[in-house]
């Protein structure tokens, strides 16, 4: 953990892990006996599912729960389905996961399921959405959503990840083949891509715009990326889709480029794992493993009251089990001492103003953490300025009264959205 | 199956490790100073004040708390900084009858009621300090008080005697140098500039306030001071023993940036360190106290909310490329 500094005249500045000078090869994760898949759709006792206990699924199936759903998840290996039972996540939302029984054996490198890919939006939308990195193509196959610009970040968003900085290293010819169809089926004229500053990457990008971004945390959000970088202002409450740039990882176009070349989904997710000591560790895992299966390797040992973190520390979010399965979105997981926790309080604010000095959104958090706690979520997005907020973290980070301020934030904008919806 | 028992919190997962605890005792540390000046300068009771008003501070929110049935909080040290910062502005001849009765306004009625630490729209202290002062002015007479002490410098308060007399009057009884070093007459932590500095320095260099406030403050007094000394030099004093005397360098440091009474963005805080320092001067030169500090900087606290909403324009609100 970094603390602060003793003399504090200027602001704490946290900086990105730059990924190690010749990075070894990831450690391969043996793909498990039991997978777990999370569906974001709520099981409905109502209708007739598509699938229950006992079906088997092959490598690459795709599995929806009924006729008219949106969400699907594709299974990582052949075998047949375990479990079918819902889980909440964060927010109290409904889901549903789904256990595979792998009845392939150890080995990651079966063949899968052959798609009929073409190179057009729908289709990619229709098997694609799951492969490692998560490519954001459900938000991109919308009717009402329009891009001109593709950024494929190299640069990872949150602190200590480095699982895309190596994807970039390793892997840069597929990241420019995934590019390129990303721009063909999304319609995009412009193609960039976000390298850390301090990264020395071998190789050309042809005719991708190079943004050499900053060491300074947030400077990788996207909200940033388009200020310093596209000129752009993201208006509070909108997202990147909507001003028509759409932000793809590294690791997004290298799978995007290997399912057009083989015509199926890849299932490997590369994670950047960081132990109790701030030790780093990579490692490539099947999609669905349980994370308690990629600490052996390493000799890491998780005991009671200690906090498993999938995503950086800024912006990830704890897990209640080790038994949680590797997402395609997950580039780090932080495992963190009980010792190494740090305490938080209900304390009320003391309007010292760390928070709205660091806040790079120049929103009032000294204001609006008292709207939050109060529940006044509409006056919380009028007068201080809630939906600006790029949800990096620092107020939080930094604040002497150690209040969840972006705890706040965050299920304020979600009750928001609740509010309005039911408007 | 091993079914660890995890922690489970919510982002970020790190923090700068600092706490409550640790501003308001780093406050204390630079508060040390111009207190063990004030303790070698005018002895035991000031000690006797000193102790007496940071205990009975600590107590009277602990019994709030206990009243209110709320959790115990004066493990953060915030009224243990009250009753500091309230001792230090006292006489060392304070009654302490005087002492309790202030450190009960000061931290029950001056913070307790809106909500304790962090709710305050005052300085407590200072409310505390105000309370008394108009109650008992009597006790604030710094001639008066120190009438059986024996000083080898110029035994008179530098602003009361201002005020009796003008500038012409107490012209070379107060050298600049004398009064940074503490050789003037005032309340048990207010005398010791240099201290005061060094504290405030300190704290500006470790974060714990914003450096806007102070130098804005300091700013306002020797441009005021200074104009009102260019109008009239023979009504007006110069800005020196404005700054270095009566409670104008606790103000600076330690009663303007109190947290939760002053202003966080840029330019309120640079307008509310000076439009404090102002007041300070208009009520000096031009009103009936002698020392306006108090009564100022409580009607800065009160504009606080108000200037506190000149801010820069959030990400993606307004202007033309929304």
């Amino acid at each position: 953990m970094i603390k602060r500094s003793f003399f504090t005249l200027t602001q704490p500045r946290l900086d990105y892990d730059l990924v190690e000078p010749d990075p070894k090869e990831p450690e391969s994760i043996p793909v498990p006996s039991n997978l777990t898949l999370l569906l974001s759709e709520a099981l409905d006792n109502t209708k007739t599912a598509l699938l229950k206990k006992g079906d088997s699924v092959e490598k690459g199936d795709k599995l929806c729960l009924y006729d008219d759903s949106k969400e699907y998840t594709v299974s990582p290996v052949t075998g047949t389905i375990n479990v079918i039972d819902t889980y909440t996540d964060d927010l109290g939302n409904s889901a549903t996961f789904i256990v595979v029984k792998n009845a392939q054996g150890q080995a990651s490198d079966s063949k899968a399921k052959i798609y009929d890919l073409k190179e057009d939006m729908a289709s990619a939308d229709g098997c694609l959405r799951t492969l490692p990195g998560a490519p954001p193509l459900k938000i991109l196959a919308q009717d009402d959503v329009k891009i001109d610009t593709v950024v494929i970040t190299c640069a990872d968003a949150d602190i200590l990840s480095t699982t895309n900085q190596y994807m970039a290293l390793k892997n840069l010819e597929d990241i420019k083949a995934g590019a390129q169809i990303l721009k063909k089926i999304t319609g995009a004229a412009k193609l960039c891509i976000t390298v850390p500053k301090d990264l020395n990457i071998q190789g050309s990008f042809d005719s991708m715009q190079v943004f050499k971004t900053s060491m300074a945390y947030p400077s990788n959000l996207p909200a940033m990326i388009l200020k310093d970088h596209l000129n752009m202002v993201l208006p509070a409450g909108k997202t990147p889709e909507d001003m028509g740039v759409c932000f793809v990882t590294a690791e997004a176009a290298v799978s995007m480029a290997g399912a057009y070349k083989t015509k199926s989904a890849g299932f490997e997710k590369v994670v950047t794992i960081i132990g109790k000591q701030g030790s780093r560790y990579r490692a490539k895992a099947t999609i669905g493993t349980p994370l308690r299966k990629l600490f052996d390797p390493f000799s890491i040992h998780i005991n009671d009251q200690d906090r498993i973190v999938v995503g950086g520390p800024m912006q990830g979010m704890a897990t209640y089990t080790p038994y949680h399965p590797v997402e395609p979105d997950m580039d780090t997981i932080i495992i963190q001492d009980r010792d190494a926790i740090p305490e938080i309080s209900d304390t009320a604010c003391v309007n010292c103003g760390k928070c709205v000095r660091i806040c790079p959104a120049n929103i009032p958090v000294n204001i609006l953490v008292r709207y939050l706690a109060a529940d006044q979520y509409e006056e919380a997005a009028d007068k201080c300025d809630l939906e600006s907020c790029l949800e990096c973290g620092l107020c939080a980070y930094t604040c002497t009264a150690r209040i969840p301020v972006f705890q706040y934030i965050r299920l304020g904008k979600h009750e928001l959205n609740k509010l309005r919806a039911e408007a | 199956m091993n079914n660890n028992k995890l922690t489970v919190s919510h982002a970020p997962f790190w923090h700068d490790g600092d706490s409550l605890f640790q501003m308001n005792l780093n406050i204390i540390i630079a508060a040390i100073p111009a207190v063990l000046f004030g303790i070698i300068q005018f002895g035991a009771p000031a000690v006797g004040v000193l102790t007496l008003s940071v205990s009975t501070a600590m107590i009277w929110e602990l019994v709030s708390n206990l009243a209110a049935k709320q959790k115990l909080t004066i493990g953060d040290l915030d009224s243990a900084l009250v009753g500091l910062i309230f001792g230090m502005m006292l006489p060392a001849t304070s009654p302490w009858w005087l002492v309790i009765t202030g450190t009960l306004v000061a931290v029950v009625v001056g913070k307790m009621i809106f909500g304790g630490t962090g709710a305050n729209p005052f300085n407590p202290a200072l409310v505390g300090m105000s309370f008394l002062m108009l109650s008992w002015p009597v006790f604030f007479d710094f001639d008066a008080a120190y009438v059986s002490y024996d000083v080898d410098f110029t035994a008179l308060a530098p602003l009361a005697a201002l005020k009796s007399m003008g500038p012409e009057g107490i012209d070379g009884m107060f050298t600049t140098g004398e009064l940074l070093m503490g050789k003037q007459l005032g309340a048990i932590g207010s005398t010791f500039g240099l201290g005061l500095i060094i504290g405030g320095v300190y704290l500006i260099l470790r974060g714990y306030i914003r450096w806007e406030i102070p130098v804005s403050f300091i700013v306002g007094i020797i441009v005021c001071a200074w104009a009102f000394n260019m109008a009239d030099s023979e009504k007006y004093a110069g800005p020196m023993i404005h700054l270095f005397s009566g409670y104008t360098l606790l103000g600076a440091f330690f009663l303007a940036p109190e947290n939760s009474s002053s202003p966080v963005n840029k330019i309120p805080m640079l307008l509310y360190g000076f439009l404090a320092a102002a007041m300070i001067i208009l009520m000096r030169n031009v009103g009936a106290y002698s020392d306006g500090t108090v009564l100022a900087i409580l009607l800065l606290n009160l504009v606080n909310p108000l200037i506190d909403n000149i801010r820069p324009k959030a990400l993606g609100k307004g202007g033309s490329n929304a």
